[in-house]
């Protein structure tokens, strides 16, 4: 038990950018080693995140599920017609889930999810020539769902989530006066939304998934907005002030469908269609000279449609393995693209291993590699540019049981 | 076996995954142009003159300095040799007062008195009593035996100084670097270097001896000898530097009008908030007003509430010679007052309402029009002498309109032609700041890059300082 709190303790951290935009689909291991493809899936509790339809389709009575995936990223940038090059120095972060679920009967299941599909962190050095735009940045956001689900027949399963989400945002901007000037930005949000899912196990060898997961908007009230600047301007600029700023968490709809070729094979499509137009522009709004410090900064974000593919095979009663790609395009503008989250096209390829030693235990295994593609990207606004890569890479470790 | 095999799958991207990403996509280049060797031929602007002096680290921010440093990624030999001063507070151009000459320190911001008590922030002397002696020693010790110079800049040279011989007799910032200031000539100098590509950013004094002087000091003429004229300086001063390198850039002038030592203190900075002071006023101008009434002239001097025009000394004003004395008016709307003038005068001795401010204080209205005629004129010249000579051009007074105009950000700052906001102009409100030569050193490298087909790296101006607050 001391182990398990610890667990959840070192979690509390940000996640980086792993899939587009500042989206983290990392909540489950079973999914992530095939390809993050979970809709069409009966994979226990961790259903309660990827389809609440097919909770419901569990086989024992309980499940619970935790785990935990340590992001390895760095991001690489050089300045438009310069040689100048730059490289983030970012956390590891460990985004978690805990899921738990419980059979009342054959009709009615219920679960509970605590999971972080909302992230970002980004460290650059101190006095990278982009500290006018950010420093470093870390969201956070824990969702907690509680879900019912119900197996309407043996075919069909529907579900659904309430969503209680809290999050935490820090950021820091350099400012351009004397003496390292910068702006510590720290606030905190919560709101609610939903997660909708249904399951259809069309044959026997054939199951359908659909999941639809709300946006919600987190609002930072009253954050706290710490200027660190010369003494001159701190007439003009309080050095403690307050904040109000909003940031989206896009809704997402994601459609799956899993085929078994044989009774060991089974292979799995899945497309999420993550709305991420709703993040339009990042306001801030100050409590204190409002006139001068009030921003409105264009994101202009588009909605992206992800593919992918998951491959599982079972080895034995002892082994399943499982294998997975995808394309994640990038939902960020060309032109106003900023490097507090440096969001590119990802291609990924993921695999995956649960070991089962006894009756209902599953130690699950996963690897994700993940290579955003070079581009070239400015932020227009602050005429701020050059060519960004990236790469991550992220072992995940989980333990399922179910009795 | 099998499973063993697994595992052994799982684990090797393991080996060829701890790779870090890098974009090395830049590849410098010198094009059609050699950047061996660079020198480069300017005044204070080219010097790295700033704040109202010359010093070290201003000189090691110079525009000239950086694209040197630069180049060396594209063929320089990374020598860019500077006669620098040895002190951080620097000497400024000498200024003449009543009672002799006065050598200052450089400006920086920090808090001053005035006269009726109320402390404000603004540039201020960076040693308000500096030692005269030791000023003159610092701004007269040779270093000519450190050279060849690559920045041969002199600050406060016009183009026809570039002739003289013994200019450095007369002018100490050329005399400290001259090998022999009796004879040497400024203009034989970029030859010591064995240059391969110069800069050449002249003219600006021509107009700004003028400018700065409120229009007594006189402006180059266009026409007349070397040494005399604008133009037959000009040209020969770019035939004997392409004798020696045939490659470089040359820069146009901004219309000194725009910068913020003339933009700074509006012309209608005197606000009256009491009527009994109104009525004070323009009875004591009454007089002034029956005088141009009956001389048939249009000036009136009028008072009212809120913000009115100072009162100048206009001497170009056509008043019959016994009125000598009346050559003073209300200025208007576009006339400029010159950051040096006193503000304690004004505040406490009453300049700009009882007294006219002296003419060496404002730019009249036709003072401004000399001024962007012999801009336009000394413009056309420079840009004709580019192109006959083939060489890259970058049109200095576009990017100080557009600064004034528009702006223009670079990596998240906003540079404009406001004074100390602005970022682009020093505490003196004349020269750029260390941000300010950074930027116009990546509008050099640009014009560069694309006549001679080069790629020399810009830097990101945030590698550089922003003026310093207390």
């Amino acid at each position: 038990m001391k182990k398990i709190i610890f667990f959840l303790g070192a979690v509390f951290l940000a996640t980086t950018v792993m899939a587009g935009g500042y989206q983290v689909r990392l909540q489950g291991n079973k999914q992530t080693g095939f390809g993050l493809v979970g809709t069409p899936m009966v994979y226990g509790a961790s259903s309660n995140f990827y389809n609440p339809g097919s909770l419901s389709f569990m086989k024992k009575k309980w499940d619970f599920d935790l785990g935990a995936s340590f992001i390895l990223s760095s991001v690489a940038f050089q300045k438009s017609e310069s040689n100048y090059q730059a490289e983030s120095d970012n956390p590891v972060s460990t985004p978690f889930y805990f899921y738990g679920a419980f059979k009342i009967n054959k009709l009615i299941t219920v679960g509970l999810g605590v999971y972080t599909p909302y992230g970002s962190s980004a460290v650059w050095n101190d006095d990278w020539a982009g500290r006018l735009l950010i420093q470093n940045i870390s969201l956070s956001a824990i969702f907690i769902q509680p879900t019912i689900s119900f197996n309407i027949n043996d075919k069909l399963g529907i579900g659904a989530g309430f969503v209680y989400a809290i999050g935490n945002i820090s950021l820091r901007k350099a400012l351009n006066y004397s003496g390292d000037s910068y702006v510590d930005l720290e606030g905190k949000a919560s709101n609610i939304g939903f997660n909708v899912g249904l399951y259809w196990q069309a044959l026997d060898n054939l199951s359908f998934g659909i999941d639809y997961r709300s946006a919600i908007k987190m609002s930072v009230t009253d954050g706290d907005a710490t200027f660190s600047i010369p003494t001159a301007l701190q007439g003009t600029l309080p050095p403690s002030n307050k904040f109000d700023a909003e940031l989206p968490l896009p809704a997402n709809l994601d459609f799956g469908v899993a085929f078994n070729a044989t009774d060991k094979l089974t292979f799995a499509l899945e497309v999420d269609w993550v709305m991420w137009s709703a993040y339009d522009t990042l306001s801030f709004k100050f409590k204190e000279k409002g006139e001068l410090l009030n921003s409105d900064n264009p994101r202009l974000y588009k909605d992206t449609f992800i593919p992918r593919l998951g491959i599982e095979y079972k080895v034995s009663d002892l082994i399943h393995v499982r294998g997975g790609f995808y394309y994640d395009p990038t939902p960020t503008n060309a032109d106003y693209f900023s490097p507090e989250t440096v969001s590119l096209n990802n291609i990924a390829y993921t695999l995956g291993l649960s070991i089962m030693p006894v009756e209902g235990l599953s130690i699950d295994i996963s690897w994700l590699q993940l290579f955003g593609q070079k581009a070239d990207k400015n932020y227009s606004p602050d005429n701020f540019g050059g060519t960004y890569k990236n790469t991550a890479i992220v072992p995940g470790l989980g333990i399922s049981y179910s009795f | 076996m099998k499973t063993r095999n697994l595992i052994y799958i799982v684990l090797l991207p393991l080996l060829f995954t701890t790779c870090k990403p890098v974009v090395d996509d830049f590849t410098p280049s010198s094009g059609s142009a050699d950047f061996t060797s660079f020198v480069a031929i300017g005044n204070s602007l080219t010097a790295g003159y700033a704040a109202g002096a010359l010093y070290k680290s201003g000189q090691e921010v110079s525009f000239a300095r950086i694209i040197a440093q630069q180049m060396a990624y594209a063929g320089g030999n990374g020598q860019f040799k500077i006669p620098l001063m040895p002190t951080e507070d620097g000497v400024g151009i000498a200024e003449v007062t009543e009672t002799g000459m006065v050598l200052r320190t450089k400006l920086v911001l920090g808090y001053s008195k005035d006269c009726l008590g109320e402390t404000s922030l603004g540039p201020v002397p960076a040693n308000p009593d500096p030692d005269q002696q030791k000023l003159f020693t610092e701004l007269t010790t040779s270093v000519a035996a450190q050279g060849p110079f690559n920045n041969v800049a002199v600050p406060g040279i016009k183009v026809t100084h570039l002739f003289a011989p013994g200019l450095g007799m007369m002018n100490p910032f050329y005399g400290r670097f001259a090998t022999d200031p009796v004879n040497d000539r400024l203009i034989d100098e970029p030859a010591k270097v064995n240059p391969t590509f110069f800069s050449f950013w002249i003219g600006n004094n021509d107009v700004l001896d003028y400018a700065a002087s409120g229009g007594l000091l006189p402006l180059t003429p266009v026409d007349g000898g070397i040494g005399t004229g604008f133009q037959a300086s000009y040209e020969a001063a770019l035939e004997i530097i392409m004798k020696v390198v045939s490659k470089g850039i040359v820069a146009n002038i901004p219309d000194v009008t725009s910068i913020p030592f003339f933009t700074t203190v509006p012309y209608n900075a005197i606000v009256l908030t009491n009527q009994d002071d109104v009525d004070l006023l323009n009875q004591a101008y009454a007089p002034y007003n029956q005088l141009m009434e009956v001389n048939k002239l249009p000036y009136r001097i009028n008072w009212e509430l809120g913000p009115n025009p100072m009162v100048i000394w206009d001497k170009d004003m056509p008043l019959p010679q016994p009125f000598a004395q009346y050559k003073f008016r209300q200025a208007k709307e576009g006339e400029l007052i010159l950051l040096t003038v006193p503000q304690d005068s004004l505040k406490c001795a009453r300049w700009g309402t009882a007294k006219p401010i002296p003419d060496v204080y404002s730019l009249t209205e036709t003072e401004i029009g000399n001024i962007k005629t012999a801009t336009d004129q000394f413009n056309a010249i420079i840009k004709e002498n580019a192109d006959a000579n083939g060489l890259a051009f970058i049109d200095v007074n576009a990017l100080l309109n557009k600064l004034k105009s528009q702006g223009i950000m670079q990596d998240g700052v906003f540079f404009t032609a406001a004074f100390v906001t602005g970022n682009f102009f020093s505490e003196d409100g004349i020269h750029m700041s260390p941000q300010g030569n950074a930027m116009v050193a990546n509008f050099f490298i640009q014009a560069i890059n694309t006549k001679y087909n080069a790629n020399i790296p810009q830097v990101s101006v945030t590698d550089y300082s922003p003026l310093i607050l207390p």
